[in-house]
């Protein structure tokens, strides 16, 4: 299943908010079919990262490159048609609160010039269905719960079978049966549609059950970049502390200054 | 019962699917009969051919035929595990129709349930505002300082350009009217009575409503979407106290403040007509203004914004406050804010023209 050419690479990446530094010359690569799990603190970064690979904020300096285009030279028509093939589930849902949860889902499919409205409605059972929210289609996204709200953003973000999934914390805010099961649920897509992932979470039993690839960051920085195994095995003080839940050490501190 | 059998397409995609769809559809399966799709010939399908399989499960459940989709094996068989529960489920219930009785008795409720709350925020907001700083309970002197500035000094400009512009119209527009009785001079009165008793203050109000008005409605909305009021009431501190005080007591003083620059302005406005364009010695347009006014009018008037105050503040708040469903309904609370204040301040009208002009006359 993994192709030898990496489906989106990131170099050197340098990015501010205002005067403050975020992410300070991060680097790596994503194998198609992989689940690539970003992890670190909070307010490390991870979010920010995660919105410059999907182009929805440009950088000061460094190259995303997404299938052998980089975003950072690509024009908005192009950068558009790019995005198109990435499934991006937020944080907070981002579900469009003056729609049904079917129409969220239904949305993409259209936008992207799906006409045949059965087979928009298949698909919308389907994956709603699959994110165990058959039941909700027709509901408002006012009438869910966080936790159903997080799995109807991620029904969205797969409905057009996107090659590669942006996931924000998918865990956060879901019980421990959910998160195992969207566990077992990103797992499965990945094995049917070959698809790629890449996850910011800082669940230790969600990145021990799905990732391939780890990368920690720590102030902007990579601090630990490789497989599952070697992050267990590092012997990296830092990466120790994250993997076995220490908070013994001085909790680091970002200052305003960056 | 005899059953009507299918095999699965090599490759069931976007198009196998919907033909297999169109060729049972055009079958017509008479009813209490089993459709039998058989999935070992599939070798590959993808979500189209899974969706498309929904669709027939569901176009067969109302015409009461039997589903039965089997022999999946490979890929294929994982992917029916996607499928699978989708099939079990089968159409999502609608939400529930809603007859014309119940319709209206639902409305009547929510209309009582809303007189209720709004009931409730004025008497809450006269505690907090009047009686409860002066039991020592505290008022937040500091916010009410920002909204003073925040309603009042960066609305000084526009009100004041309001007013001046609908002085200057009704100057024009009256002077032309004058000019055939060369009475020219007695528009000075006409402004000076009509800003004094009612346009300055409609005027400023309307200016204030689609301002302040609208700026309260979406600030408390949006705190309340974002769980602040929750997080308010979790600390054990009174909403009321802490949002709604400030602004109603910063607005029950800036209003009448801008309502006189309203006036001025309006003065200003028709005496610009009367001096530069009639060509009125200013000495005659602004002795004759002066004598036009009259103290009732203006008290009238100034009372009148005091009340138009509290309706902007508390309807405003109690939009606020009713928000549900994220995003849209902070849009919609916002407009219903300012739609409601704008019906207010008519009415607050019609009722001190009332007891002003005819009852207390």
């Amino acid at each position: 299943m993994i192709e030898e050419k990496p489906i989106v690479t990131v170099q050197d990446l340098v990015t501010h908010y205002g005067e403050t530094q975020i992410l300070n010359g991060v680097s790596l690569q994503v194998m198609p079919g992989e689940i690539f799990c970003i992890v670190g603190g909070s307010g490390c970064g991870k979010s920010t990262l995660l919105k410059h690979m999907t182009g929805l904020l440009s950088a000061t300096s460094g190259h995303i490159n997404y299938m052998g285009k980089d975003l950072s030279v690509v024009d908005e028509s192009e950068l558009s048609k790019l995005q198109q093939t990435i499934g991006i589930a937020f944080q907070s849902s981002g579900l469009f609160n003056s729609m049904t949860v079917g129409e969220n889902v239904a949305m993409p499919l259209r936008e992207y010039g799906m006409t045949d409205k059965k087979l928009i409605e298949g698909i919308v059972r389907m994956k709603l269905s699959m994110v165990g929210l058959a039941a909700a289609q027709h509901l408002m996204p006012s009438e869910l719960s966080g936790g159903m709200r997080k799995r109807a953003g991620l029904a969205r973000a797969i409905a057009a079978d996107p090659p590669l999934v942006y996931f924000d914390e998918p865990s956060a805010g879901l019980d421990p049966i959910m998160a195992a099961g969207l566990d077992e649920l990103i797992l499965s897509i990945r094995k049917l549609m070959g698809t790629t992932f890449v996850i910011v979470t800082h669940e230790l039993d969600s990145i021990r059950a799905i990732a391939d690839h780890v990368l920690m960051l720590d102030l902007g920085k990579v601090l630990f970049l490789g497989s599952l195994d070697e992050a267990e095995n590092s012997t990296h003080p830092r990466v120790r502390q994250f993997f076995e839940r220490r908070p013994d050490e001085v909790i680091t501190q970002r200052t305003m200054e960056g | 019962m005899s059953e009507l059998r299918y095999d699965g397409p090599a490759t069931l995609d976007k198009v196998q699917g919907k033909a297999l769809y169109t060729q049972i559809h055009k079958a017509r399966p008479p009813k209490g009969r089993t459709v039998h799709i058989d999935l070992a010939t599939t070798e590959v399908m993808d979500s189209d051919g899974g969706a498309w399989l929904l669709e027939i499960a569901d176009h067969l459940k109302h015409r009461n035929v039997q589903f039965l989709v089997d022999g999946a094996t490979g890929t294929v068989a994982d992917f029916m595990e996607f499928v699978g529960p989708a099939l079990e489920y089968g159409v999502a219930p609608l939400p529930r129709h809603v007859g014309i009785v119940e319709n209206v008795g639902a409305h009547g409720i929510a209309i009582i349930n809303e007189l209720g709350q709004f009931g409730t925020l004025i008497i809450e907001s006269i505690y907090w505002t009047i009686i409860a700083p002066l039991e020592g309970k505290g008022f937040r002197w500091g916010k009410l300082m920002d909204e003073m500035y925040e309603m009042g000094v960066r609305a000084f400009p526009i009100v004041c350009l309001m007013n001046f512009l609908l002085g200057l119209i009704i100057s024009m527009l009256m002077a032309k009217q004058a000019e055939a009785y060369g009475i020219q001079l007695f528009v000075a009165d006409i402004v000076m009575i009509g800003f004094a008793r009612e346009l300055a203050a409609i005027m400023t109000a309307v200016v204030v409503s689609a301002r302040t008005g609208a700026a309260i409605a979406a600030e408390i909305a949006t705190m309340k979407v974002q769980e602040e009021v929750d997080a308010l009431r979790g600390m054990g501190i009174n909403v009321v106290q802490f949002l709604v005080s400030p602004k109603l007591l910063a607005l029950l003083i800036v209003l009448p403040c801008l309502v006189c620059l309203g006036i001025l302005s309006g003065l200003l406005g028709g005496a610009f007509w009367g001096i530069v364009v009639l060509g009125f010695q200013p000495s005659i347009w602004i002795n004759q203004t002066v004598q036009a006014a009259f103290i009732p009018d203006i008290f009238q008037g100034m009372l009148k914004t005091l009340v138009f105050a509290v309706g902007i503040v508390l309807i405003g708040c109690h939009n606020g406050f009713r928000v549900s469903g994220g995003s849209r309904g902070v849009g919609l609370m916002t407009t219903r804010a300012v739609v409601m204040d704008v019906f207010m301040l008519i009415n607050i009208d019609i009722i001190f023209a009332a007891i002003f002009y005819y009852i207390l006359e």
